[in-house]
């Protein structure tokens, strides 16, 4: 096919983005999820802190309750605006209902970072603007150096997000290739899994990869084509 | 309507950009539709930078295929689409330029049209703004100033004196609140309550805010942090509003300050403070400060103000003991009309022992496990809810910890453990805590002997020998080991 058209499937895609609906909840997950939706709706706590391994679906939950937010909320990449001035990233978003915290950890141990999220925390407390707030470990594992902020973030619920086992991670990309119509047989999703880096983020963009090519080639995803598109 | 097309490009937006970035830079962005303009509020510069910089292009295009024939002029501003002022004096400068016009001047006149603007603005947030004219007296001006004044009387009702858990720890400083709650801007004044984080400085600060607030309705009592103080007087500052800022905290009732170590190398902010504490002090207006640390140990605050503080009552609010803090977890959980066995709250209180925001969140959690699984609370359900809390304890077993574990166990104090006393009352403890501390760090004998008052590695070894032999011969020693094992390691 003539690269040219490549972009043509893109139209038909299913959206799936970060939602509530496309999080493979689990027994260990389901009062985090449920947390998380009171907060969206403005009642339970004024903060939650989440921490889990990279690719444990942190980020896909707080974009989740951004999305569960409406309009009015705002997901904050830290380890990607770290370089930025921390005051000016962050002022006035108390004004907002929901504020999502990511990868609070990238920006622990710079002072003007640490005074700037705690006085985000005493604002938001204030102006009742609802925080959720995800790092790689719990708050007492953290390098915080101010004890103010770290007393902060232990403040509402603390919940751990465990990593997905392989098992899992077979079903959440089954469950995810479902959702964008796609029809993803045990088997292949377990020769994927095999191969695959470990992380979920990576497997979910070899999904996005698939899809585009199987829609391209309009075919199904059979082992020899996955083969053939991720080139293995 | 540029309203409802706006709903359709932010579909559009959706679909076209991935996950992270939509909900980064678009969902933050609020619509104020008037006429054939689209105002969309960002809620600071920096993201309305950012969106004009990377996403106006596409939102014009979009908006322009999606109300074809009315051309609709998409204006970027900073603040929210009720024209509220800019939500604080907040940190950085610039924003003053850009706040939301007052409703009868055109959206673009202030500011920044999507389609005109220019690269050169790029993330100017980090660079310093320009001085605002003084001469500039508007109403806009005033308004913003106002404004940002206003939103600080906040005083948490939930704070109240009926729902603070008096304990040994606090009762001094609960005491001296509500004195000051009686008597205000009388003996204790400035009252300066010190002490770790967590541990019910600012509800007791606001519990006396909203005593005060109960006698006298009207009366004007604003609290607010410390870093606020400093950023609104920044503000103030830029906005050539000093006058304003100081006629308006030299008018309050009562002032509360809270963690006012921030003031600490902030040379103009203290200078500006010194003065509104002095006019304060002498108008008879109650002022509270409170603080992590004794006032003399702040390092870069000036002396004169160490001194003035030091003026009316300083008290010191400690850590709460193992029967306060179970009390504060029944109190809560009768808040929250949860059954807490005492049983559970001796265990949760046993394990979180730092300090109350912490032993709060503990409960938060196990209360939304019982919730969600519609179990009672009981030990096990604890357990498992707080599993990663307590395994983590697990591996944090200091030197510190073991001390307050042993002294609290055999009711005596920390300082006695590491005092010269040597009788039978105190070695014997000691010894215990040694031997402890030996068995669970990793600490070498030289800093065992160390933490215990200075004391020679020898003392540790022959405490550790000691001990041994007496788990061996003696029941009440084998029980007391075996208990405070369990109790720091469970």
């Amino acid at each position: 096919m003539p690269t040219r058209f490549r972009q043509l499937p893109l139209l038909v895609q299913l959206r799936d983005d970060a939602t509530f609906d496309n999080f493979m909840a689990s027994e260990a997950t389901d009062p985090l999820l449920s947390v998380l939706q009171e907060q969206c709706a403005g009642a339970g706590e004024s903060a939650v802190f989440i921490h889990g391994a990279q690719g444990a679906g942190k980020s896909h939950l707080l974009q989740a309750c951004c999305h569960r937010s409406g309009e009015g909320a705002m997901y904050v990449p830290l380890a990607e605006l770290a370089a930025y001035p921390p005051q000016e990233v962050l002022s006035g978003v108390e004004a907002l209902d929901l504020v999502a915290l990511d990868d609070v950890d990238a920006v622990l141990g710079q002072e003007s970072w640490e005074v700037a999220l705690f006085d985000l925390y005493n604002r938001a407390r204030q102006r009742g603007c609802r925080l959720v707030i995800a790092a790689d470990g719990a708050p007492r594992t953290l390098a915080v150096n101010l004890p103010d902020l770290r007393s902060r973030l232990s403040w509402g619920g603390v919940f751990h997000l465990p990593s997905p086992s392989d098992h899992e991670k077979q079903a959440i990309l089954r469950f995810r290739a479902a959702r964008r119509g796609l029809d993803l047989s045990a088997e292949v999703a377990g020769f994927i899994v095999t191969r695959a880096p470990r992380g979920l983020t990576q497997l979910l963009e070899l999904l996005d990869r698939l899809d585009h090519a199987s829609l391209e080639q309009k075919r199904g995803l059979s082992i020899p084509f996955v083969k053939k598109v991720l080139t293995w | 309507m540029p309203g409802v097309s706006w709903q359709h490009c932010i579909d559009r937006l959706q679909d076209e950009l991935p996950s992270q970035q939509f909900n980064t830079w678009i969902r933050p962005l609020q619509a104020q539709a008037n006429g054939h303009s689209l105002t969309l509020f960002a809620p600071n510069r920096f993201i309305k930078d950012f969106v004009s910089d990377k996403f106006a292009a596409r939102i014009n295009e979009l908006m322009a295929e999606l109300e074809p024939g009315q051309p609709v002029e998409v204006v970027l501003e900073i603040g929210q689409h009720n024209g509220a002022a800019q939500p604080a004096f907040s940190p950085p400068a610039a924003q003053a330029i850009s706040s939301p016009p007052p409703t009868d001047m055109p959206p673009a006149v202030s500011g920044t049209a999507v389609g005109q603007y220019r690269r050169t603005q790029h993330l100017a947030a980090s660079q310093p703004a320009p001085a605002r004219p003084a001469a500039v007296a508007n109403p806009r001006r005033q308004a913003e100033i106002d404004g940002s004044l206003q939103h600080q009387q906040n005083l948490v009702d939930s704070y109240t004196f009926d729902n603070f858990v008096e304990g040994k720890s606090n009762q001094l400083a609960l005491a001296a609140a509500r004195q000051v709650a009686e008597n205000p801007g009388d003996s204790y004044n400035p009252l300066f309550l010190y002490g770790g984080v967590g541990l019910g400085k600012t509800h007791l600060m606001h519990a006396v805010g909203n005593a005060l607030k109960a006698q006298k309705p009207d009366a004007k009592i604003v609290y607010l942090h410390s870093e606020r103080f400093v950023a609104d007087m920044v503000k103030a500052l830029q906005l050539n509003a000093i006058s304003d800022f100081k006629r308006y905290y030299r008018s309050v009732d009562a002032l509360l300050i809270d963690d006012i170590q921030f003031f600490a190398k902030k040379d103009r902010s203290q200078e500006e403070f010194f003065h509104t504490f002095n006019a304060l002090l002498e108008g008879g207006q109650q002022m509270i400060l409170t603080c992590d640390r004794y006032p003399k140990e702040i390092d870069g605050l000036e002396e004169r103000l160490k001194s003035r503080f030091g003026w009316g009552l300083t008290v010191a609010v400690e850590p709460p003991e193992l029967e306060t803090r179970v009390a504060i977890l029944m109190k809560k959980a009768t808040q929250a009309r949860i059954n807490l066995p005492p049983d559970a709250a001796f265990f949760i209180a046993q394990r979180i022992r730092s300090n109350v925001r912490e032993l709060e969140g503990a409960l938060k959690r196990v209360i939304a496990s019982a919730h969600f699984t519609s179990k009672e609370i009981d030990i096990e359900l604890i357990k498992e809810s707080l599993k990663d809390l307590l395994a983590l304890q697990d591996k944090q077993v200091s030197l510190d910890n073991i001390q307050r574990t042993v002294a609290e166990y055999y009711k005596i104090k920390v300082a006695d453990l590491m005092s010269r006393r040597r009788s039978r009352s105190v070695a014997r403890p000691r010894q215990v805590a040694m031997a402890l501390a030996k068995e669970l760090t990793n600490h070498s004998l030289p800093e065992i002997g160390d933490s215990f008052g200075g004391r020679d590695h020898t003392t540790v070894l022959h405490a550790c020998r000691k001990i041994k032999e007496l788990r061996e011969t003696n029941s009440d020693i084998r029980e007391d080991y075996k208990n405070l094992l369990r109790s720091l390691t469970t």
